[in-house]
């Protein structure tokens, strides 16, 4: 494991604050596959699940989201050398640059790869299956039905309110990140996850209303 | 006091990403209350709560994983040799990729409805249209050649020769006409 990497920096309104700031928590690995190339299995590991994550959210197929992750992290091997990092202190305490970068490149590859499309493919049933416990086969059911909701609701969602929403909820990122990686202000990106709820809970409650109360998730005589 | 929508609509955002942090951080450390801001839209916080619970991390199968570790490492031992070959620095890169991955503009799903800059069409082009016109142009010499070359070789099938006997007797007669009208001037 990499030893964390902090930098000084300070000088605000004319008073020199010190601040310890963490930086691209990736830099040792990065460093080191830029050396030596073969070096690059580490970082590859470490977001492979959340790369290939976002693409299966962002295409709804298993194997369309395999082809998407195997061209980001072909392009991240080659382009490396021209990776810049560049850290800032409002990024906050474990931010990535490199995952950053990695998502940007995962975005243009996901976007080019749906504008072959007609229409967007979406299937929640199908996908919410993937992710469902196969142990817990009582609550399979129900929870199936709940997940292919809660994705046909995000499938629904507008391009860049939907890639914030699975950035935030499924990768886990920061809001400064996803600014980073969809090129917006991180006041913008907040606006977009806010709508998205919104939306989300319109559609969510549409969909409900839509149920007699026999059918409603969670219903045990369901 | 009442805030512009503009600004309403900004403190309420900040309000649900703070909710989100709560949210994301609660759930990290398994705790069943999360801290909220009563002014927060409960519809918002009942929408997040529902995401969290079902939008989880998808897993690509174990041989794809390897499969892919395969193919890095081969292409990495490809891009560490060039150098040593005389290449440029190590740069050698997929699929003739010279500017940053990350940086390169894309065209958005027109689909998407969200009003994201589009940019230009990224495709490399310029190599497409060179290939195509070569084989276009290899295509016509080769067609030419073709029809010299049959030309040059008659064939022997029956229809062949009625054609060329009809040819060559619609020849004759021409020429004996015109061989009549000179004797006649």
């Amino acid at each position: 494991m990499p030893r964390p990497v902090f930098w000084k920096v300070g000088a605000t309104d004319g008073i020199r604050r010190s601040q310890i700031a963490h930086l691209d928590r990736d830099r040792g690995l990065v460093v080191e596959a830029r050396r030596d190339p073969t070096a690059f299995e580490p970082l590859y590991r470490r977001y492979l699940a959340q790369v290939y994550s976002y693409a299966y959210y962002e295409l709804g197929d298993h194997h369309e989201a395999e082809d998407a992750t195997e061209r980001t992290f072909l392009f991240a091997l080659s382009g490396l050398p021209r990776f810049q990092e560049r850290a800032h202190p409002e990024d906050g305490q474990g931010a990535s640059t490199f995952r950053v970068w990695l998502f940007r490149i995962a975005r243009n590859v996901v976007a080019n790869q749906r504008r072959g499309r007609r229409r967007h493919r979406w299937a929640p049933l199908e996908a919410a299956s993937a992710v469902a416990d196969p142990m817990d086969v009582e609550g399979r059911a129900t929870d199936r039905a709940a997940a292919a909701d809660a994705w046909a609701a995000v499938g629904r969602l507008p391009g860049d309110r939907r890639r914030a929403v699975v950035l935030r909820f499924v990768d886990e990122m920061s809001t400064a990140e996803i600014a980073g990686i969809l090129g917006r202000s991180e006041g913008a990106v907040r606006v977009l996850i806010h709508r998205a709820l919104r939306s989300v809970a319109r559609d969510l409650d549409k969909r409900e209303a839509s149920f007699t109360p026999a059918e409603l998730p969670g219903n045990p005589a369901r | 006091m009442t805030l512009p929508i503009h600004d309403r609509v900004e403190a309420e955002a900040l309000l649900t990403d703070h909710y989100l942090e709560s949210l994301l951080a609660a759930h990290d450390r398994h705790a069943q209350d999360i801290p909220f801001d009563t002014a927060l839209d409960s519809d918002v916080r009942r929408a997040a709560a529902k995401l969290r619970s079902n939008l989880t991390r998808v897993h690509p199968s174990f041989r794809f994983e390897e499969r892919l570790a395969a193919s890095l490492a081969e292409a990495a031992a490809r891009l560490r040799l060039a150098p040593a070959a005389g290449g440029e620095s190590g740069a050698r890169r997929y699929e003739g990729l010279d500017y940053d991955p990350a940086d390169r503009d894309i065209q958005m799903d027109p689909h998407d409805g969200d009003p994201t800059p589009r940019g230009r069409v990224t495709h490399p082009s310029r190599p497409l249209l060179i290939g195509g016109a070569l084989t276009s142009a290899a295509l016509s010499i080769a067609g030419a050649a073709y029809v010299a070359w049959r030309r040059s070789r008659p064939t022997s099938s029956a229809m062949e020769r009625a054609v060329r006997l009809a040819h060559r007797q619609r020849a004759v007669r021409a020429a004996s006409g015109a061989i009549a009208r000179r004797g006649l001037d």
